[in-house]
């Protein structure tokens, strides 16, 4: 589904990424671990086509995404959940996930449908509609932000630390959450420094450091393996 | 009570067209981030391309003030593209001294085709109309009519509409805004336009009980920062809301203090409530 070649990206004179392969099938959930500064943001906003790379190429579903704008790319079905979320926060919560409907603006009858099966997944939505989304918790913004990527329709959803200032308890909802977008159709490329609860919904996991990609596997071998066990989970 | 109640009459004229200039510069501000001094030069040459559709080509008041906002909502979207996109990435000074070009450049414009002079212009709206005492000049009626209707429209365009709903998504969060898919040049082509357009209506409804010259703009449009101040940067109903305020505070101070202070009670307002409330009468940012 999207494949990452040789992908390299510069902020001026530093090397942020470093010669990226990436391979994510049609339906997986795919967890990207890294630590502080990893190059994690940096890899979903060069596929976002928020920055572009200075080398290598990127392709989704048999397309090249390199060269695209932004729009072009949400259009084409991968779309962001951004660190720090990124919500309109004057707008209420139900024009927040209008305007994540905005590639699809023509098909209003489908937006309206779509916005309501975000209030089945997030009922807490449903009652603060109206509200700024400023105003919500942290954690209702976190479902804000995932409810307005997920109202593109998007194929690829990108989560990057969607866990991150959360306590426990809504973490461990939130994984849930992910999981099911996830059963129910979406591909998920999930950013994580949680890694233990995020390798319990992941059926594959890369681990960064330092831009470069130096570790791949499955959830066994990622969860038996010493190094990820010392550094990520603490145990 | 008659003098009062023209005073209010007075108020709601000027607050109506400091309004209209001060929505466009909010809206404007949500995608510069910087005040845009240009504005008051597109507000200029709205009035003057309203007096030579109506005097040179001679096609009725309507038709001159359409043509004018399509001309400067042109003008504007071309000052976008050509001079503010390029600079999208330079430090906001850049912006400031770019917008001050432009300023300049109109105005010179202006004065090479149609000289420094005053003009008056006329408009089919002369009559007076009389309510019991109360007299009402036509125009001014107008203005405040069309003033308020084309505020409401704009209501309903910002949050009724998803395209509406993209400028002030891109003025809250323009990352966010990428994000969801929103063309940010398109975004900021429209909102130039509209900005434009809003200059070119509020002068042409102005200019008829005032003057058409090439520096019509300065006293407005520095009244227009004034506003935007108040009602906190970007903000839309602070932008109406300031207008009126600046507007009454004139009449009312023109009519009990003295006509010869007018132009300085918006400055002195401002400097009273910022250093009562620095952070100005609303909540900043772009709703
Ligand atoms: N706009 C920028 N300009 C210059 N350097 C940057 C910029 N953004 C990120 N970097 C650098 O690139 C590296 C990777 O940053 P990135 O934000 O991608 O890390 P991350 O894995 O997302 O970290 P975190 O978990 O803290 O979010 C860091 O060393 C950071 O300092
Ligand atoms: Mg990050």
């Amino acid at each position: 589904m999207l494949r990452l070649n040789q992908l390299d990206v510069c902020y001026g004179s530093f090397k942020a990424l470093n010669n990226i392969d990436m391979t994510i099938g049609a339906g997986e959930l795919v967890v990207l671990l890294g630590a502080n500064g990893a190059g994690k943001t940096t890899l979903f906003n060069a596929i976002s086509g928020l920055i572009k790379p200075t080398a290598g190429d990127m392709e989704f579903e048999g397309q090249r995404l390199s060269g695209r704008k932004p729009s072009a790319i949400v259009s084409a079905g991968i779309v962001q959940c951004a660190e720090g979320r990124k919500l309109f926060p004057q707008m209420s919560v139900a024009q927040n996930l209008m305007l994540g409907g905005y590639v699809h603006r023509r098909d209003k009858v489908g937006n309206r449908q779509r916005q309501q099966e975000m209030y089945q997944l997030f009922p807490i939505l449903a009652e603060k509609k109206d509200q700024p989304a400023g105003s919500l918790s942290g954690g209702q913004q976190q479902m804000v932000a995932i409810g307005r990527a997920m109202m593109s329709r998007p194929r690829l959803l990108m989560l990057d630390e969607p866990s991150l200032g959360l306590a426990p308890l809504i973490v461990r909802q939130m994984f849930e959450t992910i999981k099911q977008i996830n059963r129910l159709g979406t591909t998920v490329l999930l950013a994580e420094q949680n890694a233990f609860a995020a390798l319990k919904i992941a059926s594959r996991a890369y681990v960064m450091e330092n831009g470069r990609l130096v570790m791949e596997g499955d959830r066994e071998t990622m969860l038996g393996n010493e190094r990820i066990r010392k550094a990520y989970i603490g145990a | 009570m008659n003098l009062f109640l023209q005073q209010i009459i007075n108020g709601l004229t000027l607050g109506s067209i400091y309004g209209l200039v001060a929505l466009g510069l909010t809206l404007v501000y949500g995608i510069l981030h910087i005040p845009n001094f240009a504005h008051g030069a597109l507000y200029m040459v709205g009035a003057f391309m309203s007096y030579f559709l109506m005097v040179d080509v001679g096609v009725h008041y309507w038709i001159a003030m359409a043509g004018s906002a399509l001309i400067v909502a042109a003008l504007a979207i071309i000052c976008e593209r050509l001079v503010f996109h390029p600079l999208r990435h330079s430090p906001p000074i850049h912006d400031k001294i770019a917008a001050i070009g432009i300023l300049l450049f109109l105005e010179a414009l202006v004065q090479m085709f149609w000289g420094a002079d005053f003009r008056r212009m006329s408009s089919p709206f002369t009559g007076i109309l009389n309510f019991d005492g109360l007299i009402i000049p036509e125009q001014r009626l107008l203005i405040i009519v069309g003033a308020l209707t084309l505020v409401a429209l704009l209501q309903v365009f910002l949050r009724k509409t998803m395209t509406g709903a993209t400028i002030l998504a891109l003025a809250q969060n323009r990352e966010g805004a990428f994000l969801v898919g929103i063309d940010a040049n398109r975004v900021a082509m429209m909102t130039f336009g509209i900005s434009g357009a809003l200059a070119a209506i509020a002068a042409t409804l102005y200019a008829p009980i005032n003057l058409v010259y090439p520096a019509m703009g300065h006293l407005v449009i520095m009244k227009a920062f004034v506003i935007i101040i108040l009602g906190g940067m970007g903000s839309v109903p602070g932008a109406i809301a300031g207008g009126m305020i600046i507007g009454f505070a004139e009449a009312f101070g023109g009519f009990y203090i003295s006509t010869a202070y007018k132009d300085i009670i918006a400055f002195g307002l401002l400097v009273v409530i910022l250093s009562v409330r620095p952070q100005g009468l609303f909540a900043k940012g772009a709703h």
